[in-house]
């Protein structure tokens, strides 16, 4: 391996060594000098020089450089604004031509106090202007989308919307219309925004154009608390920083961890924390009264109830889990369960393997790939959704990209069957579980006891979160058990199979851990305080009745589930940025060779779990645009094959039943198989035909 | 007879595969097909390059020749840059908005002429360059216009 | 009279073409190496015929070879003329398109090139008629073709794709803005492969270089300036059209001999010499050879070599607010200067038209100028800048007779007065709001 060849820059009166070909704007920071950008975003691709707020002089060049677009060559010297008149009047113009049709709308503005044309103009620009004509005008604010709102008339052209749309996310939505002094960012007529991650763009944008409908005039910078934790929603487990204001979560933005989402966060992570003032949300304790009726308890009545009926169940209690507690929770109620009632019987949605951590690797190393293999019925957007940015990111690069069995070693694997997992060779390994915490919950669950599982018919039913509450597999155990406990938040969830419920909070509501894809071990810290207690609060209170030693504080419980499985690492130490264990041993395990789906004559119909489904979602009115619309997603070749056009309306049938559905050709799915949101696939078997 | 869908795949076989460089010439074989490129024109292109109707609107709302509102059976286009200014080609365009009845940039009564003034057409020494559905006729001088006018009306 | 190598024999029939030598300079060239048509072409001296002027044997040897960088090499051919005064490459396919096919195949084996675009100007349909009349007469002379791909790719009414990287941009299926260089099209250029983009004058002189020799070619012209070039007449001359010269006969003596002299018994009172891009030139600044030294010399160019000759009926003034509102109007609006820019001088200018201007404003032109100048990504705003600064360097006492007499001189009687532009009109886009 070659060692990095480092080069010596100056810039202004400094002299940095950097690795060869850094970006000039980054060889600068690290000589603790600013290149004022708005452009310039490395994650969108190749630095475009665009807006010409970077210029800067270069000796030996007789014109101002686009700073964004150099690399750093040995001997270069480049003079900023700082030392360099030119370079310092390219700048000002830069921001007077900006300002000559930007509107002076700073006081209505969302993006005051945050914005960096303000805080670039105030360095850089000119402090009056000299435009007297009329500047161009244009309806505003339109919503591009119900969580978007763009004003045209604030935007400065910088395209970063559109190059994210066009080259992160590939959704070809948001788009540039016209051209020069008419041009404007638009969506197709006055069709919104749809896309998982249509959001980003707020982030993105660095004037007040694009801007969150949620958060319109909610609140200014200096109002506001910013609280580092993570998305409790989807296996990635995306960084995030929540913004608060008196107590309420205003507006979720990305935190930027380098190796999982790399500043990016799905629509339903940033936008869905609506649910936590949702108008069912559970305040109280509570107890069914009638068949779809609860009546609520005080704390101590249900405490009581809770204990008399988990003793009547003793070790015949069977817990059914939801994948979305943190470990500390799943810990909590396990050792509960376990080592107070002998009952260790535990229902979870899925069985996430716990030997692909010999494969384990960051989602970044995605990136670099040149050859993986995806094999996920489910689209891999609807179940983790950042990955398939990673996925898309690899593609860009050249990655080859298999959506069956590869033939031989690949670079990467993506699945979401543990199947999989175990026949293709891979130097890297990702799983894409169901749930959010699927992992830290199953070992929170067997680190808390040792009693062997029995399988029992269930005496008491515990249903933890809100999730277990709505699977229908749970729904159907439920009926089985004499009495039901759950929790979790929103009445509606248990309603008709609990006997009593009691209230749970949200990610962003607690202090924990969780585990997300990569086996990346990372910290939840609370937002905003619940209007409930805390669930280990009352876990601890109920443990103490069974004689188990439970603390209700998150850091005590977690360094002792520890202890017992990640060896030494103390909660202040998780961090902020959280790191990746290394790989664990690998096992000598013989490969099993996995059975190859041989193409019949038919299609196989996969029903998949769309991301914009689930309760959060369900209480966030602006989302529910996003919610799948009737497409069945097909293979360009098999498509070809039945002479089917894209966009066209297709028979889908199978035995007896057909339906019919908008037909959108992709490349990035396994030939032989179509897909359609779960719930909309009617009574169609999985085996279906499809004609044009 | 193929369709527009077909046309459109016979287009893109003739560029490297996983590229949009049929967009160009998939949007003027619509415009022929359909007159001006609708909402739905737009969509139907789309669909047939496995893209997005934003993508597609995007491209053609950057060029001059793409019609996004509906025009007339005949396109009139003056070129009114400097060296056909120079000999005249302001005239020409007042005698054909006096002729056909409505301004540069609209299209006459009766829905037949859309006339336009465009930018340097290519033809500067033989000035006044007048494109007629996008054929040139070079030379042109206020007196020719009222032949013109008769040519159009007549359904030529 | 000058020596005819662009139109010589022009036909259009390839059994013409034939009769008179067509393609045995292709079959000669297929004889040589790559690398010994290139070394011919850097012989000849040819430089770029579509306004960058480049040493075109020069750029062929950038593009690196096929073990460097394992990706197709493509040519591509510029013909999207669009730039006013300038149309030239309209009558050379027109009446020569033989010619230039048989560059292009002589052009794509030098530089190892199976596949050839030739990106024509949407507006452009009588020579695209002619140009695919042309490759279809080729169509069973297969020893002629070769293994190369000739894609005829039509523009669609966009002057910013004449830059060679807006020209690729648009030609891969993007809105036609330009990109930042490096990296250049020989490393990377069509589809992010090893690209050469010539002009269409050059490609249809490359098969005559290697007929006559380099040699023979370079003796014609003068240094820096070698060959015959096509220069494109227009404005208020008796004779506009398209002329084949030596470089080095005078702007003066192309104006009287070629252009037989100034329309209407006018008098001349300045000239645009290359192209609306170029820097103006006053009526006694035209005794000037029509070479690239020459007019360095003189702070101006050849460019697209579009000479626009203007008589004293034309308000300078006029001519800035019809040019500022060709760039404005053709503006891509990638980057600020330029989008900004254009639109504000085009305002300003108006001001100083409608005699509402004052002293500052003509300061402020300046500044404005001054400030858009060398700052865009690419030539177009810059151009916009260069040539009302020129306007203003030449013809100062005019814009200020404008402010002092507060009102433009020529009374509406200026050649140039109230003409329409495009941008004045409501966009075809049914979407955008026209601005005031």
């Amino acid at each position: 391996m070659s060692a990095t060849e480092f080069v010596k820059v100056t810039i202004d009166e400094r002299t940095v060594e950097v690795p060869k070909g850094t970006g000039m704007v980054e060889t600068a920071a690290a000589a603790g000098i600013e290149i004022p950008v708005f452009c310039y975003e490395p994650r969108l691709g190749a630095p475009v020089g665009a807006c010409r707020m970077c210029l800067v002089e270069v000796e030996g060049m007789p014109k101002l450089q686009a700073g964004c677009t150099l690399t750093a060559q040995d001997g270069m010297v480049v003079k900023t604004a700082r030392t360099s008149t030119q370079a310092a009047e390219g700048q000002n113009s830069t921001l007077e031509f900006i300002l000559v049709n930007h509107p002076l709308d700073c006081p209505v503005c969302d993006k005051g106090g945050e914005c960096p044309l303000q805080d670039l103009t105030f360095r850089y620009g000119p402090g009056n202007t000299r435009m007297t004509f009329p500047k161009r005008t244009f309806e505003k604010p339109i919503p591009i989308s119900p969580l978007i709102a763009l004003d045209r008339e604030r935007c400065i052209l910088c395209y970063r919307c559109t190059r994210f749309s066009e080259n992160v996310a590939e959704d070809g939505q948001l788009v540039a219309i016209n051209r020069g002094a008419q041009s404007m960012i638009a969506t197709f007529e006055d069709e919104p925004y749809r896309g998982h991650f249509s959001g980003n763009v707020t982030e993105l944008c660095p004037v007040g154009a694009l801007t969150s409908t949620q958060y319109r005039f909610e609140a200014r910078p200096w109002e506001i608390q910013k609280v580092p934790t993570v998305c409790g929603l989807c296996p990635v487990g995306c960084n995030i920083s929540a913004t608060t204001r008196e107590g309420k979560v205003k507006r979720v933005l990305s935190r930027n961890h380098p190796e999982v989402d790399e500043g990016w966060l799905c629509d339903k992570g940033r936008y869905a924390f609506d649910h936590l003032h949702a108008r069912d949300r559970i305040t109280a304790p509570l107890r069914k009264a009638g068949p779809r009726r609860f009546e609520q308890l005080t704390w101590d009545d249900a405490l009581d109830a809770v204990e008399a009926a988990l003793r009547a169940g003793g070790s015949s209690t069977v817990t059914a889990l939801s994948g979305g507690e943190s470990v500390e929770e799943a810990y909590g109620l396990a050792k509960l369960l376990r080592q107070g009632l002998g009952a260790n019987e535990a229902v979870l949605p899925e069985d996430v393997p716990d030997n692909l951590d010999a494969f384990r690797a960051p989602l970044s190393a995605l990136r670099t790939a040149k050859t993986i293999a995806v094999l996920s019925s489910t689209p891999v957007v609807e179940r983790a959704p950042v990955v398939d940015l990673w996925l898309k990111a690899a593609r860009r690069l050249g990655a080859t990209i298999s959506y069956t069995r590869p033939a031989g070693a690949v670079d990467a694997l993506v699945t979401d069957d543990p199947a999989h997992a175990a026949s293709v060779e891979a130097t890297n390994v990702y799983f894409l579980p169901l749930t959010p915490n699927g992992r830290g919950v199953a070992d929170a669950w067997s680190a808390a006891g040792d009693g062997e599982p029995a399988d029992v018919e269930p005496a008491v039913l515990v249903i933890s979160g809100d999730e277990a509450a709505l699977n229908p597999g749970v729904r159907a155990l439920a009926e089985r058990a004499d009495t039901v406990i759950g929790f979790g938040m929103f009445e509606e969830s248990f309603r008709g199979i609990a006997d009593l419920v009691l209230p749970g909070t949200s990610y962003l509501e607690r202090d924990g851990t969780t585990i997300n894809l990569e086996g990346r071990l990372q910290r939840q810290r609370r937002a905003v305080l619940a209007p409930v207690p805390d669930v280990l609060a009352w876990l601890a209170k109920l443990a103490e009745r069974f004689g188990v030693e439970l603390s209700p504080y998150a850091a005590n419980v977690f360094d002792e589930v520890a202890a017992k499985c990640f060896g030494e690492i103390r909660y202040a130490d998780v961090g902020e940025i959280a790191e990746l264990p290394p790989r664990a041993e690998r096992r000598a395990a013989t490969r099993e060779p996995g059975s190859q789906t041989e193409p019949g004559s038919g299609l196989r119909l996969v029903a998949y779990k769309p991301l914009f489904s689930g309760p959060a979602v369900e209480r966030t009115p602006e989302l529910q645009f996003q919610r799948p619309n009737g497409e069945l997603q097909m293979h360009a070749d098999d498509a070809r094959a039945r002479g089917i056009r894209n966009g066209q309306t297709v028979t889908v049938s199978s035995n007896g039943t057909s339906l019919e559905l908008k037909a959108r050709l992709m490349r990035n799915l396994a030939r032989g198989t179509v897909r359609v949101a779960d719930g909309q696939q009617g009574d169609l078997h999985p085996e279906v035909e499809v004609r044009a | 007879m193929s369709t527009l869908y077909e046309e459109i795949q016979e287009i893109r076989a003739r560029y490297p595969e996983d590229v949009e460089s049929a967009v160009l010439p998939a949007l003027r074989r619509a415009q022929e097909e359909h007159g001006w490129l609708s909402a739905d024109v737009i969509r139907e292109v789309a669909d047939a390059l496995e893209s997005t109707p934003a993508y597609v609107h995007s491209i053609a709302s950057f060029y001059d020749q793409f019609h996004l509102a509906p025009v007339g059976e005949h396109l009139v286009e003056v070129c009114t840059n400097v060296s056909c200014a120079l000999v005249g080609a302001q005239q020409v365009l007042e005698a054909l908005e006096s002729g056909l009845g409505c301004h540069a940039g609209e299209t006459s009564a009766d829905g037949k002429v859309t006339l336009r003034a465009v930018e340097c057409l290519g033809g500067c020494g033989w000035a006044t360059i007048v494109a007629v559905d996008d054929h040139y006729r070079t030379h042109v001088k206020p007196d020719d216009v009222p032949a013109l006018v008769e040519e159009l009306a007549g359904g030529a | 009279m000058a020596p005819e190598i662009v139109f010589k024999d022009a036909t259009t029939k390839l059994a013409e073409y034939e009769a008179s030598g067509g393609y045995t300079a292709l079959a000669k060239a297929r004889g040589m190496t790559p690398q010994e048509v290139t070394d011919e072409l850097i012989a000849s001296e040819l430089r770029g015929r579509g306004g960058a002027f480049f040493p075109t044997g020069r750029k062929w040897s950038f593009v690196p070879s096929k073990d460097q960088i394992p990706k197709p090499h493509y040519l591509v051919v510029n013909a999207d003329e669009s730039e006013p005064g300038s149309f030239k490459d309209n009558e050379i396919l027109s009446r020569v398109p033989h010619r230039f096919v048989e560059g292009c195949l002589i052009t794509a084996h030098a530089i190892d090139s199976k596949h050839v675009f030739v990106y024509i100007r949407g507006e452009y349909e009588g020579p695209y008629e002619i140009l695919v009349g042309a490759l279809e007469e080729l169509k069973d002379r297969p020893e002629i073709r070769g293994d190369v791909t000739i894609v005829v790719h039509r523009g669609a009414g966009a002057y910013i794709c004449g830059e060679e990287t807006a020209l690729l941009e648009s030609l891969e299926g993007k809105r036609g803005q330009p990109r930042s260089k490096p990296p250049f099209p020989a490393i990377s250029g069509l589809y992010a492969s090893p690209t050469v983009v010539n002009n269409v004058e050059t490609i249809v002189t490359v098969a005559p270089i290697i007929t006559m020799g380099a040699a023979e070619y370079v003796k014609l012209g003068v240094p820096n300036t070698r060959g015959t070039r096509v220069v494109s007449l227009s404005g208020n001359v008796v004779n506009g059209g398209n002329y084949e010269i030596v470089p080095g006969m005078t702007i003066k003596a192309i104006i009287d001999e070629l252009g037989g002299g100034i329309a209407g018994g006018r008098e001349l009172k300045a000239v645009v010499p290359g192209g609306s891009s170029t820097v103006i030139l006053t009526k006694d600044e035209v005794d000037v050879g029509y070479d690239f030294d020459s007019l360095s010399a003189k702070g101006t160019a050849m460019g697209s070599a579009g000479i626009v000759v203007l008589d004293d009926r034309c308000c300078i003034v006029q001519l800035g607010i019809r040019f500022s509102e060709f760039y404005e109007h053709e503006s891509c609006g990638k980057c600020t200067p330029c989008r900004e820019g254009t639109r504000w001088l085009t305002a300003i200018l108006r001001k100083l038209e409608d005699g509402r201007a004052t002293q500052s404003d003509l300061d402020l032109l300046l500044d404005v100028c001054d400030r858009i100048n060398g700052k865009c990504l690419c030539p177009l705003g810059d151009s916009d800048a260069i040539i009302i600064a020129s306007y203003v360097a030449k013809f100062r006492d005019e814009f200020q007779a404008h402010i002092d007499e507060g009102g433009c001189p020529f009374g509406g009687e200026s050649s140039l007065d109230g003409v329409l532009a495009p941008i004045q009109m409501h966009t075809h886009s049914p979407v955008a709001v026209v601005p005031a």
